[in-house]
């Protein structure tokens, strides 16, 4: 059997089967964290507070007279500290080595071939305390693919993975190269296309062709097994008369995600630009029955369209700048809009992101929100509570909860203040930063060279001035070298002696 | 008389008067911050006209808010005096001034003024090596220069660096006299135009044509020390070279703005005894890959710094917008790179102000100075706080009860 098929089979399963998340590795050690301040997210603060740490989830969260501390834990944090659950990221595109396909239509793809773990991006999020990320493809895309939830911890995507194949990226704003007629064609033209597959699946094999058994054996899929998964597109909105008769298995690979999508098992996130492309992320949404499962993906001026994505219902990412800044047609005098009051204003639940370069971190961002009028529970929910639901995620993050994971930020004070650091971040219960040694937010802070980064210092120059391009080390190459085509011409000569006999 | 008026208002309640005008206000906050003095908690600030009548502890006023500052000086606004406002006939060019160049119709003015920046200083763009001079001025009012001047002939703006030569090409296969091919083209030649410049003023050297006389007058007027030299400087060479000059001509009063890296020669900014003009934080207080890969390279404790050194310095925000973007934005970003409160208050108001000598009128809330202030949702240059209203000269061009 080919390996690929078994692989995809394998993790298509693990998917289906893991409705809670994929946990990182433990171990037996127990971590306490004391703050002077527990800011829960679910009710009042704590003051003075503890929180018990076991198997990577709060076991025990209260003062520090309610909680008692293990003598075997670890413990982590001080008077002087605010706790804090990490910061949720519902949607970025970054992270990843390429993040879009040239191929329009592309629902089979699975961004787990292209996150980098060593990217630079990972390792700011645990600088501004994001521990949960929806990574997807870029908005340039019609269906850009399967995107998966990390956490920004580890060297391999199986460790960073929290949830795998998780929600599906589409656009309406037209990918470059595309009028936005062609756009929209091409979307609704990748689910006419599956329609067309689909009746000519069942077709053949009403005629009792097999084709599609057929074809799934040829492929090195499993049919039998898979059959019992059930029949594709169970409980979609989508009616084929005869698609009962088809096995899940003998859906092509290609198709296969779409029929997923259809069936609710991904969340749509569709990317809109401008207002029209709201209006067209929605009708695309309620057309396909999965208004249920959409998040809408906002930039720029999107805002105008509030009032129809609140009666939607749907929630939105806010992946533009807070402030929209505008310039009449007409008088040529400035508006600017602030965005997020407009949606909370018309009843929309969104959540921020970190995706606008100038202001990356969560907690900046929801300080802004609160100083351009947000009030300060909506702009805090915004980058835990909501995102973790968008990212169905509501009973493991968001929260500093008995039960939930336990990724706790510890701040050096308010951590909506312009003066507050992130000084430790707890993923599942692992210590996995601190600023103290964290040598590039030394380097930004206080000019400090990173080791191994600085430039040569005046004495390596000068030695390196001296030894000039006639080093020993050069010699010896040189030798070796000479030596070495010596030999050659050597061996040369005695074939040609050989020859010669 | 007013030293006493102030004192007695400071330590006695304040009683609610009655309004006889528009331009008279009683603005009530939870903190006054006057920057020339300690805050006052539960503040009251009287405007009479167009200038501060009254500041001291009170309950009630017409308008209420969390605190107020003094409208913010900016030494590095850049309002419309792009590349249209770079004279092409010579690189030094110090008799001409900017105040024939600014566009008081700009759209920009109010974006600053709202962000509470209520006086500005405007420079001639960074293209020549000896750009002209500087004027400051208030932000709003009329659109007259002469009813928004502070004082005209503020300082001679020069640049040092590659800016003024960037552009420039050498001449080739055309004639040399060419009106396109503009020198100097490399940085070497524009120290040396700047050297020349100085050079010659000393020496008289050329002073038969007129233009040339008058640019010399206002070189001896900056060798004298009655005009503060304002130079960009951005890398680490440029703050010695321009330090350099400073030195070999013995230029009294010297600013170095955008001085990026200023912040690497601290022994060398002591010694000379310069002022300097940071650049903007890049917002929540990272720096954008150019910045690390470039040569310029500005720490977040930049301000701390220099604060800790004791050279004095001023925050700006070059005409930068967005969030996290604006004067006050910087003020708070240099908090978070370990600058007090107070010192980052006064980098945006009183010292600036200083810096180019209009402190008699703006940069602190006292009896008797322009009616600039700026008002606040909640505690100043935080992200979590807003500029809600703002006065100017007494107006009221934010208004709070609109919010």
């Amino acid at each position: 059997m080919n390996a690929i098929p078994m692989r995809s089979l394998v993790r298509t399963l693990l998917c289906s089967v893991a409705l809670g998340a994929f946990p990182l590795a433990q171990s037996d050690q127990k971590l306490i964290i004391e703050a002077g301040r527990i800011m829960t997210q679910a009710g009042p603060d704590i003051e003075n507070g503890r929180i018990l740490i076991e198997g990577g989830r709060i076991t025990a969260i209260g003062t520090q007279a309610e909680v008692e501390k293990p003598w075997d834990a670890l413990v982590l944090g001080g008077p002087k500290l605010v706790a804090f659950p990490g910061f949720v990221e519902a949607h970025t595109s970054q992270g990843m080595d390429r993040p879009n396909e040239n191929i329009d239509v592309a629902p089979f793809l699975d961004i787990r071939d292209s996150i980098d773990p060593v990217a630079y991006f990972f390792e700011d999020c645990l600088r501004y305390g994001v521990t949960t990320i929806n990574v997807q493809q870029g908005g340039n895309c019609v269906v850009g693919g399967r995107g998966m939830i990390v956490r920004p911890v580890g060297m391999t995507v199986e460790e960073m993975t929290v949830r795998p194949l998780f929600g599906m990226k589409l656009s309406t704003r037209p990918k470059s190269g595309k009028s936005r007629a062609t756009q929209m064609q091409a979307l609704r033209f990748a689910f006419d296309d599956l329609r067309t597959y689909l009746e000519d699946l069942v077709e053949k094999e009403k005629d009792e062709q097999g084709y599609a058994k057929r074809e799934a054996l040829f492929q090195g899929r499993d049919l039998e097994a898979e059959k019992a998964e059930g029949r594709a597109l169970a409980n979609a909105t989508w009616k084929l008369e005869g698609l009962e008769l088809i096995p899940r298995g003998a859906l092509d690979e290609r198709y296969a995600p779409l029929v997923e999508l259809l069936e609710g098992r991904y969340t749509a996130f569709i990317h809109c630009n401008d207002p029209l492309d709201v209006d067209h992320a929605l009708e695309l949404a309620r057309k396909h029955g999965l208004l249920a499962k959409t998040v809408l993906v906002l930039e720029d001026d999107c805002w105008k369209a509030a009032e129809l994505i609140a009666e939607a219902g749907v929630p939105a990412v806010l992946e533009g700048s807070l402030t929209h800044v505008e310039r009449d047609p007409i008088t040529g005098v400035e508006k600017e809009t602030f965005v997020p009051g407009v949606l909370h204003a018309k009843g929309v639940r969104f959540a921020l992101s970190s995706e606008d370069p100038n202001t990356r971190a969560p907690a900046y961002q929801a300080a802004l929100a609160v100083g351009g009028g947000l009030d300060r529970q909506t702009a805090l929910d915004a980058v835990t509570k909501v995102p973790a639901e968008i990212l169905g995620l509501g009973n493991e993050v968001g929260s500093l909860e008995k039960g939930k994971l336990a990724n706790v930020l510890l701040f050096s004070g308010d951590p909506l203040s312009i003066t507050a650091w992130v000084e430790h971040v707890v993923i599942e219960g692992k210590p996995v930063y601190e600023r103290a040694k964290d040598l590039r937010n030394k380097h930004l802070l206080e000019g400090v060279q990173p080791p191994n980064t600085a430039p040569p210092s005046k004495a390596d120059e000068e030695k390196e001035f001296e030894q000039g391009e006639h080093s020993d080390a050069d010699k010896k190459d040189a030798e070796k070298d000479d030596k070495g085509n010596e030999k050659k011409d050597d061996a040369k000569d005695e074939k040609k002696e050989g020859g010669g006999r | 008389m007013w030293i006493l008026a102030a004192s007695l208002l400071a330590s006695l309640p304040i009683p609610r008067l009655t309004l006889d005008g528009d331009g008279d206000w009683t603005i009530h906050a939870k903190v006054v911050y006057p920057v020339s003095g300690k805050p006052i908690e539960d503040g009251v600030v009287r405007v009479d006209g167009t200038k501060i009548a009254a500041v001291g502890k009170g309950g009630g006023g017409d308008l209420e808010c969390a605190a107020v500052t003094p409208g913010f000086v900016d030494l590095a606004v850049q309002i419309d005096t792009g590349n249209a406002s770079v004279e092409q006939t010579s690189e030094s060019v110090a008799r001409l001034s900017v105040a024939g160049g600014l566009d008081l119709f700009s759209d920009e003015w109010r974006r600053v003024l709202e962000s509470g920046v209520t006086t500005a200083l405007a420079l001639p763009a960074d293209f020549d090596v000896i750009g002209g001079l500087g004027v400051v001025l208030k932000t709003g009012g009329p659109t007259l220069l002469a009813a928004r001047l502070v004082k005209g002939d503020a300082v001679l703006r020069g640049a040092i660096g590659s800016q003024p030569s960037s552009g420039n090409n050498a001449p080739r296969f055309v004639e040399p006299q060419n009106f396109y091919y503009r020198r100097p083209t490399t940085r070497m030649a524009v120290e040396w135009v700047f050297r020349k410049a100085f050079y010659d003023t000393l020496q008289g050297e050329g002073a038969d044509d007129p233009e040339e006389a008058a640019n010399q007058a206002v070189l001896r007027r900056v060798l004298a020390g009655e005009l503060p030299l304002s130079i960009q400087a951005k890398a680490t060479q440029d703050v010695r070279t321009a330090i350099y000059l400073k030195e070999e001509f013995k230029i009294p009063y010297v600013i170095l703005d955008y001085a990026v890296e200023a912040w690497r020669e601290p022994e060398l900014l002591k010694r000379s005894g310069v002022a300097v003009v940071l650049p903007p934080f890049p917002p929540d207080g990272r720096h954008d890959d150019g910045f690390v890969n470039d040569s310029y390279f500005l720490p977040l404790d930049a301000a701390a710094q220099l604060h800790e050194q004791g050279v004095p310095f001023a925050l700006s925000a070059h005409g930068q917008r967005g969030a996290g973007a604006s004067l006050a934005d910087q003020a708070g970003l240099a908090q978070r790179g370990g600058l007090p409160f107070e010192a980052a208050l006064a980098a945006v108001t009183l010292d600036p102000a200083r810096m180019v000598g209009v402190q008699a009128r703006v940069g602190s809330i006292e009896v008797g100075k322009d009616a600039d202030l700026v008002l606040w949702s909640g505690t100043p240059f935080e992200p979590t706080a807003h500029v809600i209203g703002v006065l100017l000269d007494g107006k009221l061009v934010l208004d709070p009860r609109s919010r």
